[in-house]
């Protein structure tokens, strides 16, 4: 197709589209892409945030009061054999003693009244990812000396499973914001077929190819899913940013993401779904009510 | 330029359009094609275009079965045919001057030449001085005029014309089928559907009579009625 015809058609597009509802369209398809961003700002950033707590999980491996310090070391030795083990360290009574006094600070009071420590040797045992803390654990609990083994294993497992569930609601979502956004659009297609119709046929006639007569509706398509999608982003961009500045002020240490990176790659995806969403849209009309 | 062989047309409900015809038109011929409502002539008419694809026999366009024609060749097909209709078909919200430019348009022809071919074409059907009208403005014979034009303004060898005076009065039938004639004498194949007994008669081209989608009678220079 020529330069100067697609030109042409395009202008066809755009004028139909002020012949159709296509604005309704354009709210349906923002309101969807709108919904699949949040869904997803909130998977990426909780999948960012488990990731950070996830690098801080710890084991820890109370010693047995009977072993001998020669048996300390050589338990040290054999937990740091096992796979999936990035760093020990030893962590005497009195250290740990110390340690939670820190931890109660004024409402510890009482540990001064103590006649003797009655807190365990332990190990300090840092895994390189949260989902080996449990065969690490359970490797360590084989091991001669070990009196107890305790690591945050719920909270990690039920993290992992809440950010799985997040991330199937999220592609849910997105399927829905799809075939929901794409009928919308296949509709305003519809009703600017119907509304050419006469033209169309005319077109058919005098010889004009598919690929002439579909154009300015795979056009629309593409205009509405843009339009819409670019809407989302503008206005999920905004509370996204407002979410940033708040969070900074008041928790800072939750790592939300803000570099530019990642939210271009943002946008540039939602507007790209959008833009799959329009032409999924023509596509449904033009084969359902155009056969040409 | 178009010959038929064993041409059968069975629509979905199992009726039966065109039943086993076989025509031969030659070039720059002027053919009738009559006969009663549902004889089968627009059928016939839309086989010639690929509007309608026979259930069973050949068709030859031009040296082409266009029965076996692909789908995305059809549109080559309609750019070397005029087609006219009984209801003009014309955009409403275009000028004549648009309405004969737009089938030009729509097969990517350069402005330069659509700017050469359309005056020419309104030149021929006597309406170049109306380039401008709406199509609401103008009377029904003027409307066809514009659909005539429309038709053969890509200089086409085969001029179909589905009931062209349907809508008109004796008058301007004669002036519609002068037209049409005038383009046969030009090298143009002219196949014109019709209930029209006065042109039919006065004309006396070939004429082909359909009935119940049968070729009842196929006679040279012959009258609507066939014993005139």
């Amino acid at each position: 197709m020529k330069l100067r015809t697609m030109a042409m058609l395009g202008g066809q597009a755009l004028r139909s589209l002020r012949k159709t509802p296509a604005l309704t369209s354009v709210m349906v398809v923002m309101a969807c892409m709108a919904a699949v961003s949040v869904f997803a700002v909130f998977a990426v950033n909780l999948t960012a945030i488990g990731r950070q707590l996830q690098s801080q999980v710890q084991i820890r491996v109370f010693i047995d009061q009977s072993v001998v310090p020669d048996g300390k070391e050589s338990l040290g030795r054999s937990i740091r054999a096992l796979s999936g083990v990035t760093r020990v360290s030893y962590v005497s009574k009195d250290e740990a003693l110390g340690r939670l006094r820190l931890q109660m600070g004024e409402s510890g009071f009482f540990l001064s009244d103590l006649e003797r420590n009655p807190l365990p040797d332990s190990f300090d045992v840092s895994v390189a990812r949260a989902e080996d803390a449990r065969v690490v654990a359970d490797g360590i609990w084989k091991l001669k000396g070990v009196s107890d083994v305790i690591y945050g294993q719920k909270w990690v497992d039920n993290l992992v499973g809440a950010l799985r569930v997040l991330w199937g609601i999220t592609g849910i979502v997105a399927c829905l914001a799809l075939v929901g956004a794409s009928l919308i659009v296949s509709n305003t297609i519809r009703l600017s077929v119907f509304a050419r119709r006469k033209e169309i046929e005319i077109m058919k006639l005098v010889g004009a190819t598919d690929g002439f007569i579909l154009f300015p509706f795979v056009i629309e398509g593409l205009i509405i899913g843009i339009a819409g999608s670019c809407a989302a982003t503008g206005l999920v961009a905004a509370g996204y940013l407002g979410l940033v500045t708040w969070m900074e002020s008041v928790a800072s240490f939750i790592p939300i993401i803000r570099d530019p990176i990642h939210m271009r790659l943002a946008v540039l995806g939602t507007v790209a779904f959008g833009a799959v969403t329009g032409l999924a849209g023509s596509a449904i009309s033009v084969r359902r009510y155009l056969r040409v | 330029m178009v010959k038929m062989y064993g041409v059968t047309r069975v629509y979905a409900g199992g009726a039966q359009a065109l039943r086993g015809v076989d025509l031969s038109i030659d070039k720059g011929e002027f053919v009738f094609v009559v006969g009663p409502s549902g004889a089968g002539k627009s059928t016939l008419l839309a086989i010639i275009y690929r509007g309608a694809v026979p259930s069973r026999g050949q068709v030859w366009v031009a040296g082409r079965n266009i029965a076996r024609l692909r789908w995305r060749e059809v549109p080559l097909l309609r750019r070397r045919i005029g087609i006219v209709f009984q209801d003009f078909k014309l955009l409403p919200d275009r000028s004549v001057y648009d309405n004969v430019a737009f089938a030009l348009e729509v097969i990517e022809t350069s402005p330069r030449d659509i700017a050469k071919r359309v005056p020419l074409a309104l030149d021929m059907v006597g309406l170049a001085h109306k380039a401008q009208a709406m199509p609401d403005e103008l009377a029904g014979g003027e409307q066809q005029r514009v659909a005539i034009a429309r038709a053969i303004v890509n200089d086409p060898f085969i001029v179909i014309a589905d009931e062209p005076t349907g809508n008109l009065d004796p008058d301007t039938s004669m002036d519609i089928v002068n037209l049409l004639c005038d383009i046969n004498m030009r090298g143009a194949t002219v196949i014109m559907a019709t209930h029209n007994q006065l042109v039919v008669d006065r004309l006396r081209r070939r004429v082909v009579q359909l009935d119940e989608g049968l070729v009842v009678r196929d006679e040279l220079r012959g009258g609507y009625c066939g014993e005139a």
